[in-house]
């Protein structure tokens, strides 16, 4: 590759000694310039968003966010190169997508390594990571907290406080403690990832949590409503009905 | 189950026993002239077998005394009602026999027995169940011995298997790939600290391979485990981690289980310093007041995180391993507020003898 246009790196990790490590491995590569350092996932949504960096080296294990959940935040898919030091889950999720690793102590040559095939990655003809996609969508079921991004900000909501989950279009509402927030997410995926004995699809748009469930309506003949908790109430459809009968 | 009904060697060697008593009855009635032979062992045969199976009642007699909560006076009144019992039993079923087996294999009764015969028969048979249930009693007490020495096998495998998963914990793997890194790492800027992580990071892992061998160790010698620990977890997270270790002299003398504290600490930095921002100060405390010794370690953490079910697994392990070694004399509680992660340990102060 020529060295016309140098590939813009971040360096994520919370331990000092390994940005470090890294900083020097890359020190002979000279077209890649780092941009930008971060010591937790937070920032490192933050910081991927504005400087939208070419090549990332994302630790796993992080403070506040993991490697896996800045990556479903930031919706970030090519020009990742993971490093960890021991994480089964991690790296088996790796193997299966073919995602490429770094596993600590690296050498420098086997970093160098990781380096050349990012660059051939990073080829603009080249596809976004399919791989990636499939790790970031499958990741730890079921899901203990649900990540939501607005704009500079990052919420995150324990899993326990929310109420329910309505498709909108694109997105989904996730109510919790009263408010609203929106996610560009599928129904049927985050469907996928819930604790099935704590949600229930019970509408073609509906989700909710059986802990925050009240009681079973029937505003008229055939048709059924769940009344949340928070005086919330959800349509069931007929099949939502028969599920929700089984488990009640 | 019955262990004779169940196991069909017991169960002939049972009847064969039984057969014997008959063939003794048989043999009494004879000599004193009661019967001839063979009306004699015509009757006392089957009746044995049929008893046989009455008698095996004898073992939930026993079981409903066992050994440890018996009172001799209950225990033989018990025994000695029972016996009486079965034997107007065993009389009323050596009459029916006596008389109608007798006439329908016969025409007319095998011994006919006379008053003082009958009385004769009538002890045997009160005899043969107080007999069956000292033989029972027996193997009652064979059985428990052996179940205690079963149970007592069992529960030494548990404590091999903790003693290898605590190693297992002990070696984490997270841990020391992690500081072969930051090593790694140093080598290229600070050879001499590089050198002085790895001696750190031998001296940990053999004081832990040797302190676990041993059921007891001073606090003392924990304190100086986690001395090393802490200096390569402060490589790893620079000014983020700080640490203050207060132990009385007195404190450091007690001895305590190998490894109590040092999960603590490792507890202390995953879920606490890590998380927060800017780190902060984990603190320990140890001291002996009336005759306890109290250990408390104090972390701050991230007022937005969710309380860590990892966590609470790990403080639940520690729980249980006191409670194992220590019962109800050692106590171990936590309490999180938003910004500060408490735990206390009591336990009673134990010193080496002539410490």
């Amino acid at each position: 590759m020529t060295s016309s246009q140098r590939l813009r790196a971040l360096i994520v990790d919370d331990e000092d000694l390994a940005r470090r490590l890294v900083r020097e491995y890359l020190q002979g590569h000279d077209d890649i310039e780092i941009v930008g350092e971060c010591d937790n996932g937070l920032d490192a949504v933050k910081q991927i968003g504005a400087l939208s960096p070419d090549l990332v080296f994302l630790d796993i294990q992080m403070p506040r966010l993991t490697g896996l959940e800045v990556l479903e935040l930031t919706g970030r898919r090519a020009g990742v190169i993971f490093t960890t030091a021991y994480d089964e889950h991690a790296i088996k999720a790796f193997e299966l997508h073919a995602v490429d690793y770094l596993l600590k102590p690296f050498s420098k040559a086997r970093f160098d390594d990781a380096l050349a095939r990012a660059r051939t990655l990073h080829a603009p003809a080249e596809p976004a990571g399919a791989g990636l996609d499939a790790l970031v969508a499958r990741r730890t079921a079921p899901l203990e907290r649900i990540l939501i991004r607005d704009r500079e900000q990052v919420h995150v909501i324990p899993i326990d406080q929310v109420e329910c989950i309505e498709a909108q279009g694109d997105y989904l509402a996730i109510h919790a403690e009263g408010k609203c927030h929106l996610k560009p997410q599928r129904i049927s995926q985050i469907e996928e990832q819930l604790d099935a004995t704590r949600f229930l699809r019970v509408h073609r748009s509906f989700i909710i949590s059986l802990v925050h469930l009240q009681a079973i309506e029937r505003p008229g003949p055939d048709r059924h409503a769940a009344r949340l908790r928070s005086g919330k109430r959800v349509p069931i459809s007929r099949s939502g009905y028969e599920k929700l009968r089984t488990l009640v | 189950m019955h262990p004779i009904l169940a196991d069909p060697r017991r169960l002939l060697w049972y009847e064969l026993a039984w057969l014997a008593a008959g063939v003794g009855i048989a043999a009494l009635l004879r000599l004193t002239g009661q019967a001839e032979w063979s009306g004699a062992l015509e009757f006392a045969l089957p009746i044995c077998l049929v008893w046989s199976f009455v008698a095996v009642s004898s073992y939930y007699v026993c079981r409903s005394l066992p050994w440890s909560q018996r009172r001799w006076p209950v225990a033989l009144g018990l025994f000695g009602g029972v016996s009486l019992l079965a034997a107007l039993g065993w009389l009323g079923l050596g009459e029916a026999w006596d008389s109608l087996g007798g006439l329908l294999l016969r025409g007319k009764p095998f011994v006919a027995l006379s008053s003082p015969g009958w009385m004769m028969y009538f002890a045997a048979g009160f005899a043969l169940y107080l007999l069956s249930l000292l033989a029972h009693d027996v193997l009652v007490a064979f059985e428990s011995v052996q179940a205690a020495a079963r149970r007592e096998a069992e529960s030494r495998v548990l404590a091999r298997d903790a003693e290898l998963q605590m190693l297992r914990t002990q070696i984490n793997p997270h841990f020391l790939f992690n500081s072969l890194n930051s090593i790694s790492a140093l080598t290229g800027f600070d050879p001499a600290a590089a050198r002085e992580m790895t001696v750190d990071l031998a001296q940990f892992f053999r004081r832990t391979l040797a302190l676990a061998e041993r059921e007891r160790i001073t606090l003392g010698e924990e304190v100086t485990l986690c001395g090393h620990f802490l200096a390569i977890e402060k490589r790893r997270f620079g000014a983020k981690l700080q640490a203050q270790l207060q132990v009385s002299a007195e404190a450091a003398e007690c001895l305590l289980p190998p490894m109590t504290l040092q999960p603590l600490l490792e507890n202390a930095i995953k879920h606490g310093i890590r998380q927060v921002d800017g780190g902060g100060t984990i603190a320990v405390d140890a001291l002996v007041r009336d005759g306890t010794l109290h250990i408390a370690v104090v972390n701050p953490v991230a007022a937005d995180d969710a309380p860590d079910n990892a966590h609470g697994v790990g403080l639940k392990n520690i729980r249980e391993r006191l409670a194992v070694l220590y019962g109800p004399r050692a106590r171990i509680g936590w309490q999180r507020s938003p910004t500060q992660f408490a735990i206390e340990i009591h336990l009673p102060v134990d010193k080496e003898s002539g410490a």
